[in-house]
């Protein structure tokens, strides 16, 4: 008996099959009506998400450890797999965060149950932030106080 | 009685509470995107996984004292017409109404609520009437510090809070305004201030968030960049501008209520006058005629403490609140039938349109 085609994005049975035809090279997407809707089966998107799909068959070259999830995934999904995954593919995010991002290292709190090492980060971060931009200022002063500080809280934080 | 019928049958800020409205600014929401450390990310966890984090989160929301008599609302264990109830208040996604394994923990005032399993294991919201950036994020900041007590948060000191997305990753903080905009939408001006607040760094979206139209007259303004700025500089860059975007609407209303005359007043009486007597109305028609409503409150064309009334016609006009009041499932023309009977109702001994006074 033949199994039904599931949805190439979930494991529904899919009911929409879209085909492209690029120079002469056919590729093919199934997709349940869910996730045809989601992605507008009307909308060029959709042919944006057969590329994605498509294009996608090398084999990953960077996995978490921890997850299981691939830079292919990624690419497909746009999401990440858990939180140590940021260790996998930071660095290789790194581009995009600068690109959808204010800058790629946080400024900010820290959970409180981390206390009083959070609160020491968020002092140390605001610190760097402020001494990188007394730098781009030139206001080497206050960039040497601000370096000052700094250590002392690098020195606390490592005592902590 | 369910608990979805008791959020609806509660009275709280943004439908009842008279006074807790302002002209221009509906409301102001914070929400932080938070993830137990160790756990994948809701969209790639198995279903064994996100009912543990589903539990782990759900049963450390509820001690907490802001949750208590409180709701909670595990999305499997709804109706549709419920779970829509939920999307229209604001109160949960559409993504989260969307799935089985997801749950929102709401506070009896309805004020906050943290959806669990969501695109993050925990997104926590903070709604209050009317403009008060400073008070809602106080609220958010004293929830994530109490969570943070009793989970263990995922938090990298490079990186910040680690989220599935990296638009949120870093301070996890969307701040928000719903802004009520028609003098700009009038005067033709939203296109250009859309414009300007996207190029500066901040998202419009409409009512009900990303992809949805702005019926109404009504976008929700947010910053966009998560990483890289400090929760205060993400604040005061949203407030700078929503200062600024309430001034250039109340200089578009005095413009056009000066240029216009009578011919702005005749738009407000007309749109009291039909909703006051159709016997069918679509919901964006409903949307569009309580915009002309609350504009003609903010400009002392009708009394001020109206509006609360028209914020809430605003609220339970939407499709699955109509079905839910009538206690059944309604066609279209079913529902364009029971709205305009709720708005005539509420419009019956409203006063006349008078020449604006603002």
């Amino acid at each position: 008996m033949s199994q039904p085609i599931k949805c190439s994005l979930c494991e529904e049975a899919a009911t929409v099959h879209l085909s492209q035809v690029v120079h002469g090279n056919v590729t093919k997407v199934h997709l349940c009506e869910t996730c045809a809707q989601k992605g507008g089966a009307t909308d060029p998107a959709v042919f944006q998400l057969a590329d994605a799909l498509t294009t996608a068959s090398p084999a990953p070259t960077l996995t978490c450890p921890k997850c299981g999830f691939t830079d292919i995934d990624f690419r497909k999904r746009g999401r990440l797999g858990c939180p140590d995954c940021w260790e996998t593919f930071g660095d290789a995010l790194g581009g995009l965060l600068l690109k959808v991002q204010h800058e790629a290292s946080h400024v900010g709190r820290a959970p409180a149950g981390t206390l009083p090492a959070g609160q020491l980060r968020r002092r140390l971060n605001d610190a760097r932030f402020e001494m990188e931009k007394a730098i781009t200022g030139e206001d080497y002063e206050a960039a040497a106080r601000l370096r000052d500080e700094i250590t002392d809280l690098e020195q606390q934080l490592a005592n902590s | 009685m369910s608990s979805v019928e008791d959020i609806l049958a509660a009275e709280n800020e943004l439908t009842h509470l008279l006074g807790a409205q302002q002209a221009v600014v509906l409301s102001t929401r914070i929400r932080l995107a938070r993830n137990l450390e160790g756990m994948p990310f809701p969209g790639w966890a198995k279903v064994p996984q996100r009912k543990e984090i589903a539990d782990r989160c759900v049963e450390a929301l509820d001690a907490l004292p802001k949750f208590r008599r409180g709701h909670v609302l595990r999305m499997g264990e709804l109706g549709d017409r419920d779970r829509a109830v939920l999307v229209e208040r604001h109160l949960v996604s559409k993504e989260l109404a969307a799935g089985k394994s997801g749950a929102a923990v709401i506070s009896r005032d309805q004020t906050c609520s943290v959806m669990v399993n969501e695109e993050d294991h925990l997104r926590i919201q903070v709604v209050k009437a009317g403009w008060h950036l400073r008070g809602t994020w106080h609220i958010a900041e004293q929830l994530d510090d109490a969570l943070g007590g009793t989970l263990k948060l995922a938090f990298s000191d490079r990186l910040g809070y680690l989220t599935a997305c990296p638009t949120n990753v870093g301070t996890g903080l969307r701040a928000s305004a719903m802004v009520h905009l028609p003098g700009l939408c009038l005067a033709g001006h939203m296109d250009k201030v859309s414009r300007a607040l996207n190029q500066d760094g901040l998202a419009v979206r409409g009512w009900l968030g990303e992809g949805t139209e702005a019926a109404g007259n009504v976008f929700q303004i947010s910053n966009q960049q998560t990483l890289g700025l400090s929760e205060e500089s993400i604040l005061k860059h949203l407030g700078g501008w929503i200062k600024n975007v309430v001034e250039q609407e109340w200089n578009a209303r005095r413009k056009l209520a000066q240029e216009e005359g009578e011919k702005f007043v005749d738009r407000l009486a007309r749109s009291l006058g039909v909703l006051r007597s159709a016997r069918l109305l679509t919901s964006s028609e409903a949307m569009n005629m309580l915009s002309h409503l609350r504009l003609a409150c903010d400009m002392g064309c009708l009394p001020e403490e109206r509006r609360h009334l028209v914020d809430r016609l605003m609220i339970e006009g939407q499709p699955a609140h109509v079905q839910a009041r009538a206690g059944q499932e309604l066609d279209s023309d079913g529902r364009d039938s029971r709205r305009a009977a709720v708005v005539r109702e509420a419009l019956k001994d409203f006063p006349e349109v008078v020449p604006p006074t603002a």
